[in-house]
């Protein structure tokens, strides 16, 4: 008898045990949130990439835009354009737990990969901020090209590329100095970069530019209308066509678009959940986002975030 | 009157909210109407026949040009504006269009119009979008009337103008 009860004992104990490490795998050890830049009413959706809901609207600084998300140190940088300053969220928390005042326009971000250092694209100044993530400061800045505007750090090379949108170039930066200058279509906004090539969004050129950071070769491809943002995963790229609100989809190996989906008006900004296998992408007219499998590219679910929903840059904690 | 506050309300909440960068502006008004969602979609995706219900619009003109339609607006100001026409959804009963030429206080105006169901068969709902710019792209000062104040206030008019005007149009039929 005694034996029968401890051997219940057990299977409860075990049952109870792969419960929780079930609940636990799925719902801390992957860390699956968005945040969402709403520059029409001043805040951050943060939504639950497992439930797909908003889950919290945190408020940040005026016109938020620019973000990026450094997963190791589970911090979110958002850029207000309206009131020059970056807020700090905590993203264990999602509060906001310092705010670097800059006197000037933050347009987009980006981090080191050791996180150590924040990129911020300085639009009136013609200037990269480099923060100090350690100290949450502003400890340097690098004289560039005029109006820059998309940012991105590249690890193969130690790179880092940002578009300038009306001089129609992109700029190459290694350790602070330029070392490269090369044309792209006209009004270059995004920039992504992976491996040996970085990709631009021309928005006047319905186009995007690869570039070669090998040999420095460049290539356009022509997308839908007005395309603000490019993101690549494997063989695909994305493309996000603000006018025609749609979804490029490009066949990287043979360099041209293969499709276009639907998402919700005006999309300006996309990332991916690689675990999770999810697109999303943020609709600046229809102030949601689109959930997307990147399976077979099926819309999942639209929700519902703030106004104006942005978000330029890596938006993804994962 | 009507018009100078909504201006004037524009004016004071964009500088609250937008007082620089290059930030795209966006005006969305919906209006219900009693008329059935068919009746409505009808008027709203014919492109040559917003003379019909905008007010501001005095006379219209049709271009083709290609594979690409552009209407010629004559405004009741005199001014001339152009615009190309982009898209439509039979599905979602949306209709796209940008504005190409003319002297406006606002730039890469972009657009569309949504039909959607209302409370019962005899009622639907017309929801205007637009996306744009103020005309001075780059960096502070901003010179006076170039500003996103301007710019909103400008597109405010237009669209809540005709808005009004769709409702009266639809509704005296």
């Amino acid at each position: 008898m005694i034996i029968q009860n401890k051997k219940i004992v057990l299977t409860i104990l075990i049952c109870f045990l792969t419960l929780l490490t079930y609940f636990y795998s799925n719902n801390e050890k992957i860390n699956s949130k968005a945040y969402i830049t709403n520059q029409g009413d001043n805040t951050v959706s943060v939504v639950d990439l497992i439930n797909l809901e908003v889950i919290k609207t945190i408020k940040v600084g005026v016109a938020p835009l620019g973000i990026t998300i450094l997963n190791k140190k589970n911090l979110a940088f958002i850029g207000n354009v309206g009131t020059d300053d970056i807020n700090i969220i905590d993203t264990n928390t999602d509060e906001i737990i310092r705010t670097i005042k800059l006197n000037t326009a933050p347009l987009s971000l980006t981090s080191s990969p050791d996180e150590s250092k924040v990129y911020v694209t300085d639009w009136f100044k013609n200037n990269i901020l480099i923060i100090s993530v350690d100290e949450m400061k502003v400890m340097d800045s690098i004289e560039v090209g005029k109006t820059p505007s998309g940012i991105t750090f590249n690890k193969k090379y130690g790179y880092l590329i940002i578009t300038n949108r009306d001089s129609n170039t992109v700029e190459i930066y290694k350790k602070n100095k330029l070392i490269k200058r090369l044309n792209t279509g006209r009004h270059p906004f995004g920039v992504h970069t992976k491996g040996q090539y970085a990709y631009t969004a021309n928005v006047y050129d319905d186009s995007i530019t690869i570039i070669n950071l090998a040999d420095w070769t460049t290539k356009i491809i022509k997308v839908g209308a007005h395309p603000y943002n490019v993101l690549t995963h494997q063989n695909l790229g994305f493309v996000t066509n603000t006018v025609d609100d749609s979804l490029s989809i490009i066949d990287l190996k043979i360099g041209k678009e293969i499709k276009q989906i639907n998402t919700g008006e005006t999309p300006e900004n996309l990332d991916i959940h690689r675990k999770l296998n999810l697109l999303i992408v943020t609709n600046w007219g229809s102030d949601s986002i689109s959930v997307y499998s990147l399976k077979n590219l099926k819309l999942i679910k639209e929700i519902k975030t703030g106004a104006q929903s942005r978000s330029f840059g890596d938006f993804i904690l994962q | 009157m009507r018009k100078f506050i909504l201006a004037l309300t524009a004016l004071a909440f964009s500088m609250s909210v937008f007082a620089h960068g290059p930030t795209p502006q966006k005006v969305q008004e919906s209006v219900t109407v009693n008329v059935s969602i068919d009746k409505a979609w009808a008027l709203v995706k014919d492109f040559g026949a917003i003379n019909k219900w905008h007010p501001a619009v005095k006379d219209i003109k049709i271009e083709k040009r290609g594979e690409d339609t552009y209407r010629i607006l004559t405004l009741e100001s005199g001014d001339k504006l152009e615009e190309k026409f982009r898209s439509i959804d039979e599905g979602l009963k949306k209709i796209k269009w940008e504005i190409t030429k003319g002297n406006v206080p606002f730039s890469d105006f972009n657009t569309y119009i949504i039909v959607s169901k209302g409370a019962n068969a005899n009622e639907s709902i017309i929801q205007w979008t637009a996306r744009f710019y103020r005309t001075y792209k780059l960096n502070p000062p901003i010179p006076e009337g170039q500003d996103d104040a301007t710019a909103k206030a400008a597109v405010q008019g237009i669209v809540d103008n005709g808005i009004a005007g769709l409702k009266k149009t639809l509704e005296s039929k």
